[in-house]
Parts: C-alpha cells; structure tokens; sequence
C-alpha cells in the first residue's frame, strides 16, 4: 500500500461534517420512506411521541418499532464492518483485507445454519452463529501461527481454507434441510428484516467494544505502516497488536454478522473510499469509514426494502462489486 | 350431496368405460419434450411426492417401482426404494430400477441424463390450483387410467365443494397473513396454496401483484393490520418489532399450522380437499362443530 498523500485536499474537519450530514440524511430517508407510504408530518409525529414515550397510535409502530431500530441497525452494522474492514486492511498491509478474511462470516453463517435446521428459536440463531464465527478465527489463527508471529501471507491463506470447509459443512446443511433453504438464503445473502430495539441493543456492545478498542489502536496501525522492522524498533509490540486487532474486529464483526448475516463488500469498499478521499492516516480512517459505512448500509437497506433487489446483501454486493473492480484499474493506472 | 356425488362418480364412470389410452402415445410435457411412451407403464417412478399421491389415487400404487426421498403418502410407498431428492437424485439407482417411465417434475435436470440412459421420462408438473385437475388427468392419459383420473378429478372438487358450502356463506371472513417462512415469505392469492386460503374462507393481505411467494417487508404486514396469522406460533409472531398490536395478536388469532397439514398444504395433489378441510376447520372452528 503507497502511502496515498491527503494529495485530494478535503479537510478532514469539513469530510467529517460532510458524512456525518450523509449519515444523517441516510436515516432520516430511511425512516421516512418504506414499502408503506407515511407522510413526513406523521413520521416526525412517531418519532416525537418514541421519543417521548407516549402512547403510539396509527403509523407510529411502523416508523417507531420496525423503520427506526433496522436503520440503526443497519448504521451499526455497517458502520461495524467498516471500521473492522480499515482495521483488517491496516493490521495484514493488505488492501484485499477484510472482515470475512479471517473465516468469521463462514463461521457465522455455519452456526445461524445450524440453529435454523436444528429449528432453534430465533433468539438463539446469533448465539449459535457467534460461537462458530469464534471458533472459526481461532482455527484461523492457530493454523497461520508460526512461534509466537502470524505471517499475513499464511492467515489470509489459513482463513480462506477454514472459510471454504466451513462453507461446504453449511451448504451440505442448507441441502439437507430443504423446506429452510430460503431462510439460510436470506441468511447468507444478509438481511435487516426483524431488527428491533432489542436486536440494537445485543449489537451495540459488540460494536462498541470491538470498535473502541480498533479505534484506540488507531496510532499503533500508523505505525505498523511503516513496515514491521520500523514499527517494532520503535516499540510497537507487532504480533501482539496484531493479536488484539483481530479479536476486537472479530468480536464486532461477528456481532453484526450474527444479527443480520452476511454483508459483502462494505467493509472492504468504504475504507478504501475514505483513504482515497482523506488519506491513511488510521485515525481519520477508522471513523470515517464508521460515518460512511454506516450511510451507505442505510441507503442499501432503504433500496432492498422498496426495490424487487429485496435484500440489502445484494444491493451491496451489486454497489461494491463494480467500485472494486475500478478501484482495482484505477490503482494501477496510479 | 352424497347421492349427487354418486351420481357423478357414476356418470363418469359410465362416460369414461369406453376410453383406454391408445400406444404408442405422443405427449409434450412439461419442459416442452415431445415424448412418446410405447406401451402402458408397468414400472413407474415418480420423484415429486404429488405425483405419487397422485399415482396411487389413480389405483397404480403397485406399480410405483422407486420414488424420491420425500414421498411418504399413501404409506405404502414408505416402503418403496428410494431414489434421491430434488438436489442428490440417484440417477444409478433409478437406471438400475428398469422404469418404463420417471415421473420428474420441471426442477432437477433429470430428464436429460435418463433419457440418454436409455429410460423415458416425462415432467408433469402441477403448480397452481386448476393445474393440480389438468396433470390428474393427463396422468391418467399417460398411465391409461383415464376414468379413474375423471373420478377421481370429481372426487376432490366434490371434497371442496363441500368445504366451500360452508365457508361461502361465513358472517365473518377474517383478512389473514399465512407466512411459509420466518424471512418471512407469504404466499400471493392466485397461488395454490393462496387459492386454498381464499375457499377456506379467509381473506388474504398479499395481492396478487407482489407474485405468488413473495418475500414480505414486516412493515407492510403491521400496516395491513391482519386478524388472523397463520403458520407462525404466537410466541414468535409476539416477539416480532411491532407486531404485538396487530390485530391478530390482541385476539389471540396465531396459529401455527399443523405439520401433516402444512404438508397436504404444500402438495398439490389429490388430499387436496383434505388440506383445504384442514385449512378452513384452522379458520372457521366455529363452522365445524
């Protein structure tokens, strides 16, 4: 990865506002449109009495109890895989790096699999999902590890070879139960469909530990930039960086992924978006991408929800698929 | 009504004496082959568990040779070899049962490998309402039981018939949700199972022109306020965002389907009547006392 300088001249000050101020229009889109038609006045009447804990009458339990928490949900969500996408990227030097590197969404969709053939209550879907999305980083790691190092080369190779075994154990299960295949599907392909308060509220501390600590690390992946001889010279503790780098973006990853299944591409799009535009710097990038992240899973959600693309994995995979292929052309032009 | 359907049953069976299925018989089926069947089947297998009810009602239950993993109706057919499902068929197995025909439906791509295996195949695939009378008969075409097929076709409208009389005149025909799956799907009324929930006297939030297994945004089905949810027990339906003020909900109107039910439901074959018995009994109690 070159050292992109801030060459584009956006102050970061003005590109915070400017993505704080398209996060913000995202949600407020979000919430006021949907496959039912509800008229701003009213929208804005449901919110206040939400807010207010008033009674809530007519359309308010559409925009207060279903429309609000799954757009929150969707910022967390993408704002998650963002910061843990810029996170992956800068811990292996890796632009290709991403949250799904490490086996975690093939952990995840192997364990919500599991609970919906085995016809578990839905509580307990992301509880299965997360153990195995865990177990899935922890065969990751301990088949890169070499002594106490983890080479980027053999975990980015170790963590395919435990995302494809762990693919075909799912797929053989999405097979076996046939009557449920559009369930895993909707599972695989991600889908925001039943977040409420409460499913906001189990994410929320996975998101904030997992990115608090990335966020923290921030400097540290600067200078690990600097190559690994330099950073350990000058005092960073290389492996063990490494180390909780890749547990804190687990953790969030396998929050959301838990929740709301297998999103593509966010988390490897937005933060190149944000290192194109600001530089990258860590500690522009990582929250930025959060602000970014967190609009663009919104508008695709908003997309899947009123479009016959129904389900916010495809929207982002039909977005992110495209982008990357100019970003890939476009690197090498420069 | 009994001596009537009598009479049906014996008219038709007076009309249809005289009308055996000529072979060699040429049809084209259901992925548009022309097929021809030299003589009568002897050796039958049938991969879509319709098509075995539908084999067995016809009185051929003897001659099913082999059926796919998912049949077990009439229990007979329990017993039978099993040749595979839609997704792991055991093309082997079905060459090694000598068929004079397989009975394949339009997914599954077994046609082209069994037919270059020497064996002939025909797809008949019932899917909507009406279809599940016009693939009975051509069934009986093909397997030279054309009389059985009309009485039998007499058969299940007379079981809906029956169910129908009571469910046309219900005072209160309540608006309802049927979810096949927690994504969730439902199921459009021009649908077979959606046609059933119309006879069975309910009246069905999804309009024709979301299809016929749509994928439902929640929001719309909290906005269509239904009174009557089905496929989906209380307790899941209750912890849904939003949807505990939904009509059905505060009159405790959920209710999950049955599991031989739900797969009557899902098969469009000759339990038809029984399903929609079923289905409207699930509806209307009050009507079935």
């Amino acid at each position: 990865m070159q050292a992109a300088a801030p060459r584009r001249g956006l102050g970061v000050g003005l590109g915070t506002l400017l993505l704080a101020a398209l996060l913000l229009a995202a949600v407020v889109l979000g919430t006021g449109l949907g496959s039912v038609t509800i008229p701003p006045g009213e929208v804005l009447g449901a919110l206040w009495r939400g807010v207010t804990r008033q009674a809530l009458e007519g359309n308010d339990v559409i925009v207060w109890q279903i429309r609000l928490p799954r757009v929150v949900m969707g910022a967390l969500v993408g704002a998650s895989l963002s910061v843990c996408g810029g996170a992956f990227q800068g811990v292996f030097r890796n632009p290709l790096a991403d949250p799904y590197l490490l086996g975690v969404a093939s952990g995840s969709a192997l364990g919500a699999t599991v609970a919906i053939v085995a016809g578990w209550p839905r509580a307990l879907i992301p509880v299965s999902a997360l153990l195995t999305a865990l177990v899935a980083v922890a065969c990751t790691l301990s088949l890169a590890r070499e002594g106490r190092r983890f080479p980027p080369t053999r975990l980015i190779l170790a963590g395919v070879v435990v995302g494809s075994v762990l693919s075909a154990a799912t797929t053989a299960l999405i097979l076996r139960g046939e009557d449920r295949a559009r369930q895993v599907l909707a599972y695989t392909l991600g889908d925001l469909g039943f977040s409420g308060w409460r499913d906001v509220l189990t994410v929320l501390p996975y998101a904030a530990l997992g990115c608090g600590a990335l966020l923290l690390l921030a400097r540290a992946l600067d200078t690990l930039q600097l190559g690994e001889l330099t950073a350990r010279s000058l005092g960073v503790p290389v492996e063990r960086l490494r180390l909780i780098a890749v547990i804190a973006a687990s953790l969030a990853t396998a929050g959301a992924v838990a929740y709301v299944g297998v999103i593509g591409f966010v988390g490897l799009i937005v933060p190149h978006m944000i290192r194109l535009a600001f530089g990258p710097g860590h500690r522009t990038l990582l929250p930025l991408s959060a602000l970014l992240g967190g609009a663009l899973l919104v508008g695709a959600d908003l997309l899947a929800r009123t479009t016959p693309l129904s389900q916010v994995g495809i929207v982002t995979t039909l977005l992110g698929g495209p982008f990357f292929l100019w970003l890939l052309r476009k690197e090498r032009h420069d | 009504m009994k001596g009537i359907l009598t009479l049906i049953t014996l008219s038709g069976a007076l009309s249809g004496a005289a009308a055996a299925t000529s072979y060699p018989l040429t049809i084209t089926d259901d992925l548009g082959r022309k097929v021809i069947l030299k003589t009568e089947p002897k050796r039958i297998i049938s991969v879509l568990p319709s098509t075995s009810e539908t084999v067995c009602a016809l009185g051929l239950c003897d001659r099913l040779v082999g059926v796919d993993d998912y049949s077990d109706y009439p229990q007979q057919v329990t017993k039978l070899p099993k040749v595979g499902g839609l997704y792991n068929p055991n093309i082997e197995a079905m060459v090694a049962l000598k068929p004079d025909v397989v009975l394949v439906s339009q997914y599954g791509k077994l046609a082209e490998p069994l037919t270059q295996a020497g064996v002939t195949v025909i797809a008949v695939n019932p899917e909507t309402y009406d279809e599940v009378f016009s693939k009975t008969l051509l069934l009986g075409k093909i397997l030279n039981r054309e009389t059985q097929a009309r009485n039998l076709v007499a058969k299940i409208k007379g079981d809906i018939a029956r169910v129908e009389i009571l469910t046309k005149n219900a005072v209160r025909k309540p608006t309802a949700y049927f979810e096949i799956d927690p994504t969730p799907y439902s199921i459009g009324p021009n649908s077979f199972m959606g046609v059933l929930l119309t006879k069975a006297g309910a009246r069905n939030i999804i309009p024709a022109s979301m299809g016929d297994f749509p994928k439902v945004d929640p929001e719309f089905i909290v906005k269509a306020n239904p009174q009557l949810i089905l496929g989906v027990d209380a307790k899941t339906a209750g912890a849904r965002p939003g949807w505990s003020g939904i009509s059905a909900l505060k009159a405790g109107k959920v209710k999950d389907i049955p599991t031989e039910l739900n797969t009557m439901l899902g098969r469009p074959g000759p339990r038809l009547g029984q399903a929609l018995m079923g289905l409207a009994k699930l509806i209307h109690p009050e009507l079935f006392r």
